[in-house]
């Protein structure tokens, strides 16, 4: 039976990209910003993940307005990143965990969850930047990925009590996957940001504080928020937070929490990073 | 959620509804083009023949062509759409923020994200 070792969390705003692919990481705007990293990185080396299952959101690269899926899930051989209007960047293509992509589909299904099925799709930004935060920029992947979109820029998007149940059906699916594998789920975006309108700018290190708190230890309360609630504390954009909310519900009730770090601002963006554990699964030391 | 322009329910706060994805569509397509490297030529080499390649009113034009972004998003632009347009003329996201937020770079940079300039 495949395995879940943990849950991550991480902001992907692109300017971090930007900035590595820039060679500003150890600049002081940005040096504070990429230390804090660095436990997470060495929790992925020590724990080698095989399949990273990746919640981000695409912002107008791989979908355009004509064709606006809620959920998305990718069972591609290869996720190649995708031109965000200055020519694709320089990172190898990602390997697919194709045949799970499949059963997670057949999952989903299963309990009511309908997504659209991508076998062919380019990547953004939304992935990107989280797996170079924890494995850096490798030759080839030490991980495969499976890419799980979620539409958080039109309206209607999906309520964040409904993305911390589609959590409980990825947990399903990694359990019931027969192999050894071991899985880890980036739940990625936010902290609190806003790009858009007078409100601009806009960024609350309070409440990203208290959310880097609460997704361990009280995650019922971030999946009752509402949307509108989402928007007014974290931005009109930070309000993608919720995505975090797939990666906590495939998670058991108690976790550890190895480690964690916030930053504000990386470019217009409250940044946070958390690394958990299932309490249960712990080493005994740790859990006691 | 499908509030009118200048009436958001979250002040100031613009959510990209079915009203402004309906009235920013010509902007938002015009910008995505520019995913394309022909594209970003042709609108570098003449940007009104780009434009009218995707139909844009007058007003749009405009918004677009004097780098209006507080406008452009106020006639439905997205911002990770209309961003793109930096990708061809470049301007820091912070700048388009601060244009937005009707205030001088260094003030936003200080007042709405904390920074020390």
């Amino acid at each position: 039976m495949a395995k879940l070792i943990g849950g991550l969390g991480t902001s992907h705003v692109p300017s971090i990209g930007a900035a590595i692919d820039k060679g500003l990481r150890d600049t002081p705007d940005w040096k504070p910003f990429f230390d804090g990293y660095i436990p997470g990185q060495e929790w992925v080396k020590e724990h080698k993940p095989d399949v990273a299952v990746v919640i981000f959101n695409d912002h107008g690269n791989s979908f355009f307005l004509d064709k606006v899926p809620t959920f998305a899930v990718g069972c591609a051989e290869e996720y190649r990143p995708v031109d965000e209007g200055w020519g694709p960047r320089a990172i190898s293509p990602f390997r697919g965990a194709v045949d799970f992509s499949w059963h997670f589909i057949d999952t989903l299904i299963e309990n009511r969850f309908d997504p659209m099925i991508c076998q062919e799709i380019e990547v953004d930004h939304g992935i990107q930047v989280p797996m170079e935060l924890f494995w850096g920029r490798p030759a080839e992947w030490p991980v495969r990925v499976v890419p799980i979109f979620v539409n958080v820029i039109q309206y209607p998007i999906p309520l964040p009590s409904r993305c911390y149940e589609m959590g409980r059906v990825l947990r399903q699916a990694i359990e019931s996957y027969p192999g050894d594998e071991r899985f880890v789920i980036l739940g990625t975006g936010g902290l609190s940001h806003q790009l858009q309108g007078a409100r601009a700018g806009f960024v609350n290190p309070e409440a990203d504080r208290a959310f880097l708190n609460d997704i361990a230890t009280d995650p019922d309360r971030l999946a009752n928020m509402s949307r509108e609630q989402y928007v007014e504390m974290f931005g009109s954009e930070g309000a993608e937070l919720m995505m975090w909310l797939v990666m906590r519900g495939a998670m058991d009730r108690d976790v550890v929490v190895r480690h964690k770090h916030y930053f504000v601002p990386a470019s217009m963006t409250g940044a946070g990073m958390i690394v958990m554990e299932n309490k249960a699964a712990a080493s005994p030391a740790v859990a006691a | 959620m499908d509030e009118k322009p200048g009436q958001d329910r979250i002040p100031d706060t613009p959510l990209f509804d079915r009203k402004r994805s309906l009235g920013g569509y010509r902007i938002n397509k015009m910008a995505m083009g520019l995913s394309r490297p022909e594209n970003r030529e042709a609108f570098k080499q003449d940007e009104s023949a780009y434009l009218d390649r995707f139909s844009l009113t007058l007003e749009e034009k405009e918004a677009v062509m004097t780098r209006n972004w507080r406008e452009m998003v106020r006639l439905g632009g997205n911002l990770f759409f209309i961003l793109k347009i930096s990708a061809v003329d470049p301007v820091r996201i912070t700048e388009i923020g601060a244009h937005q937020a009707g205030m001088e770079h260094d003030d936003f940079l200080r007042n709405r994200l904390g920074k020390n300039v």
